[in-house]
């Protein structure tokens, strides 16, 4: 039997999954579908914006981290500590060392990075690819833009005219798109994919040198290279003599789907699947068996599976014994003796709601921090510095990432929860998403490691 | 004509968020733009297919092979490849089906008239004159890879032929072998029942046809809809009786658990009563182990097998059970394949305009298998089309994971391809006769 299911794949899923294989645990990953990682800039914002009404950008996150874990004791950040926090942080950095995707020495001495987004703005983040780093604003070196007719989404004017406007030297150019490809209709990933052919580089490196002046750094949209990134990266300044750096792109996100990529690779050698495609839909603890859109005959289905041992596996009343996926055919239980929910908030799918302000937790419902009405949602203005409620809402967990009942009773005994599924943040307003879910699952994770629940089912017999 | 219900797809498209992790993931948009990605053919094209709509909005959805990644990625549980078979069926409703198309569909029609004189069909069918010829006059792709009839009898004559060899006992199996193993492959039906009856289990192998899914995916689903239902009609009585109906074919399966009822819109009844009772022979294997009732007396070895799960299995949503089983056998070094597909996808890559895609698709999975060095003799995969493929792409022989467990077993022999006369018990199971054979393309 497996030590650990962890349900979801994005960043939170697959970092516990790897804190939980290298301490040694059977895991395994199941998920609905890819992970929110696609979507992402591929950075490790930790604190952005601190308090949210603030204009300016957190310069030290882990200091203010400090500030928001008194003003807030409830805050994710709060149930780890600052250096519990810097610690997983930095764990972090040597995982990405080990899978060939450095983020190591991003981290300017606690400071954070100031990179400019697709539109321009500064984007303070504390972890970045090498890709990106050589687009920190902190130093002044001017800007050459570069994007290609015909690529969506990306605006090298828009960019260029919103870093002078913050008093930066920028100027935009545009390149034909067929330097890099021959194909009518292209996305990010396959362009990413074009540039491995190092002839097609050197038909755009020539370009580029053409264009930059002396001093200049050049911004293209992140598509160096897909799995051999770095080589496309240092093949291109080389032949450029400058210095070039990756801007993220709308979805599909090449530098979110390296990430995801090359923790997947990571967590393969560690032994771990990891399983898309397979939507929870129902569970089974201690004795009782629940579906998620529970008509009674799925129920009926659900009981009716035979379990081997039932005496030895019904150790705790309050303990999960299975999830079960959704199959062509019957439900595929999962056994496991504890249980990672790392499906995220309302974007990564982990929350769901109906028209009357309803909100629950799509797996297991559980309780919810969130306002029930939908009145409550949200505050009169569209910016309220202070956010909205609906965003702080979710799954309220102890010091020992277990998600409680009011009474502050764990749910079940072997269930944990990690990243943007947690109450009382709001990463979108802090900018501190990705900080969230690797500091939260490397400590939820370390909590199942030491629990004795882990490792404590019966024996093999088990596949699964 | 069948009508085309949209009903169980439909609502899904407004689940899309437009995100393109589809898009990112589409294998065949990802070596031609003939095919623009799943989020425009699916979700976005099906906004404009709606009923009155005088012609379907977007051709180029004959090109998606079905594959299925799109569905397996997509985050919020789009049915992309259902909308996307469906509407290639439209097209086929407003425009008709070519004769090609027509004849790929009827593999089990091909298959028993090839067998009654199988030297002579090898012949006609695999000699360059004729594949140019049904190239030019048909448009089925000259390189591809098409199977050879089984020279020595169908696997009905061998059942037929060892009625009396065969194991009874209380505990029951239905097999579904599907065409391939009927016609082509006799082989792998016979490593199926004898790996079921080591477990102790008496095969029953009631008449059957066609599971329709050639049909399906040519977009003739009037045809497809009267195989399903004479399928419907012999199987659905023993899943009643509560007899799990276990097929070594994965698209054969999936047809009957999914892809009829689905397409066809046979939701209740005896079609769902078959849905219900039908396993993948792996997932249903996987399942008698986690009851412990797997017998796991397998012999040692150190082959190398690098294992490519079938698309189908990505649709079944029950992981990678093959991988679960094989991985009890002492010793055998399984390396598991994360190409997205071999590129053949049924009868995608027979068709001349798509051959070269198919390649292209597939070479993610031949690179991956030359990868693995020069130990490996041979690559395994649960689908027979994506077998042929493989082999075709690699050069290598490619076996049915049954035929891997029938050996590991000790009662099959991997290079013959054939069942071992009694059980031998050598410590460790190798492939002599292929390491002395060189295996030819």
């Amino acid at each position: 039997m497996l030590d650990l299911l962890v349900i979801g794949a994005g960043l939170a899923g697959l970092t516990a999954a790897y804190t939980a294989a290298k301490a040694g645990l059977r895991v395994c990953v199941i998920a609905k579908g890819m992970g929110t990682t696609h979507w992402s800039a591929g950075t490790v914002d930790v604190l952005g914006y601190y308090p949210n009404s603030s204009a300016e950008p957190v310069q030290r996150p882990l200091e203010n981290v400090q500030t928001l874990i008194e003003a807030q004791p409830e805050h994710p950040y709060a149930l780890l500590g600052t250096a519990q926090l810097s610690d997983a942080l930095k764990a972090f950095a040597v995982l990405t060392g080990e899978i060939s995707l450095p983020y190591a020495g991003a981290a300017n001495g606690g400071e954070n990075l100031l990179l400019p987004s697709p539109a321009g703005a500064p984007r303070p983040t504390f972890l970045a690819p090498l890709t990106q780093r050589a687009g920190d604003l902190s130093h002044p070196d001017p800007f050459l833009i570069v994007g290609f007719r015909g690529l969506g989404d990306f605006f090298p004017e828009l960019i260029a005219a919103n870093l002078c406007e913050l008093g930066y030297d920028a100027r935009a150019a545009f390149l034909p798109i067929d330097l890099i490809t021959d194909r009518q209709d292209f996305n990010t990933v396959q362009l990413a994919t074009e540039l491995e052919n190092r002839g097609r580089r050197s038909r755009l490196a020539a370009e580029l040198k053409r264009l930059v002046q002396p001093g200049e750094r050049i911004g293209l949209p992140a598509i160096l290279g897909l799995d051999d990134h770095l080589a496309v990266l240092a093949d291109l300044q080389a032949q450029v003599s400058a210095s070039v750096f990756e801007i993220p792109t709308l979805p599909p996100s090449v530098p979110g789907i390296r990430l995801h990529k090359a923790l997947c690779r990571r967590l393969e050698e560690l032994g771990v699947r990891v399983e898309a495609g397979m939507e929870v839909v129902g569970f089974r603890s201690g004795g009782q068996a629940r579906a998620r859109f529970g008509s009674p005959q799925q129920v009926e289905g659900f009981v009716q599976s035979p379990i081997p041992n039932p005496k030895s596996e019904i150790r705790n009343p309050k303990s999960l014994l299975w999830v079960a996926s959704e199959t062509t055919a019957r439900p595929l239980k999962h056994h496991a003796a504890n249980f990672l929910l790392a499906t995220g908030g309302i974007l990564g799918g982990g929350f769901d709601s109906d028209y009357t302000g309803r909100v629950w937790e799509t797996i297991f419902d559980l309780p919810l921090t969130t306002p029930q009405k939908r009145s409550e949602w949200f505050r009169p203005k569209f910016l309220d510095p202070a956010g909205h409620p609906v965003y702080r809402g979710g799954v309220r967990v102890n010091k020992q990432f277990q998600p409680v009942k009011a009474d502050g009773a764990p749910v079940y005994e072997n269930l944990w929860a990690a990243g943007g599924c947690l109450a009382q943040a709001d990463p979108i307003h802090e900018r501190s998403l990705e900080g969230i879910a690797i500091t939260t699952s490397v400590a939820a994770a370390q909590q199942i490691v030491g629990s004795g629940w882990a490792r404590g089912g019966r024996g093999s017999g088990s596949l699964r | 004509m069948h009508t085309i219900s949209w009903r169980s797809v439909g609502p899904s498209l407004d689940e899309c968020i437009k995100c393109n992790i589809c898009t990112s993931y589409c294998p065949v948009s990802a070596v031609t733009d003939l095919f623009p990605g799943p989020k425009y053919a699916g979700p976005q094209a099906q906004r404009f297919r709606e009923v009155g709509q005088p012609r379907s909005p977007d051709h180029s959805v004959d090109y998606c092979s079905g594959c299925r990644v799109c569905n397996a990625v997509c985050p919020t549980g789009v049915k992309i490849a259902e909308l996307n078979a469906r509407a290639r069926a439209q097209i086929v409703k407003d425009e008709g089906i070519p004769l090609r198309n027509r004849l790929l569909g009827r593999n089990e029609l091909l298959g028993r008239i090839g067998s009654y004189v199988p030297h002579l069909a090898n012949f006609g069918l695999h000699n360059p004159l004729s594949r140019l010829l049904a190239e030019r006059v048909m448009g089925i792709a000259r390189h591809a890879p098409l199977p050879r009839w089984s020279v020595e009898g169908t696997f009905g004559d061998w059942v037929k032929r060892t009625q009396n060899q065969r194991l009874r006992s209380d505990k029951k199996v239905v097999y579904f072998h599907g065409c391939a193993t009927m016609y082509y492959e006799p082989f792998i039906g016979k490593a199926a029942v004898a790996v079921l009856e080591h477990n102790g289990y008496e095969v029953i192998v009631p008449p059957q046809n066609c599971c329709g899914l050639p049909m399906l995916s040519n977009g003739e689903f009037d045809a497809a809809h009267d195989y399903h239902n004479h399928n419907v009609g012999s199987l659905a009585p023993y899943a009643k009786e509560g007899y799990p109906i276990v097929g070594t074919s994965t698209s054969c399966t999936l047809t009957l658990k999914d892809e009829a009822p689905e397409l066809l819109d046979m939701h209740a009844g005896d079609p769902h009563e078959l849905k219900m009772g039908t396993w993948d022979i792996f997932e249903w294997l996987r399942e008698l182990h986690a009851e412990g009732e797997l017998r796991t007396d397998f012999e040692e070895t150190e082959m190398v097998l690098p294992y490519h799960a079938p698309c189908q299995y990505r649709a079944h949503k029950v992981g990678k059970p093959a991988l679960d089983v094989m991985s009890l056998i002492p010793g055998a070094d399984l390396r598991e394949s994360h190409a997205r597909c071999c590129g053949i996808a049924g009868t995608y890559g027979y068709k001349v305009e798509k051959y070269q895609i198919a390649m292209d698709v597939g070479e993610e999975l031949f690179s991956f298998v030359r990868a693995q060095g020069s130990g490996v003799e041979m690559t395994v995969c649960d689908s027979e089309t994506c077998r042929w493929q493989l082999e075709h792409g690699t050069g290598l022989p490619s076996r049915h994971p049954i035929e891997i467990l029938a050996a590991a077993y000790g009662l099959y022999d991997l290079g013959k391809r054939q069942l071992r006369v009694c059980r031998e018990t050598p410590s460790r199971f190798q492939v002599d006769s292929l390491r002395r054979k060189v295996y030819q393309r």
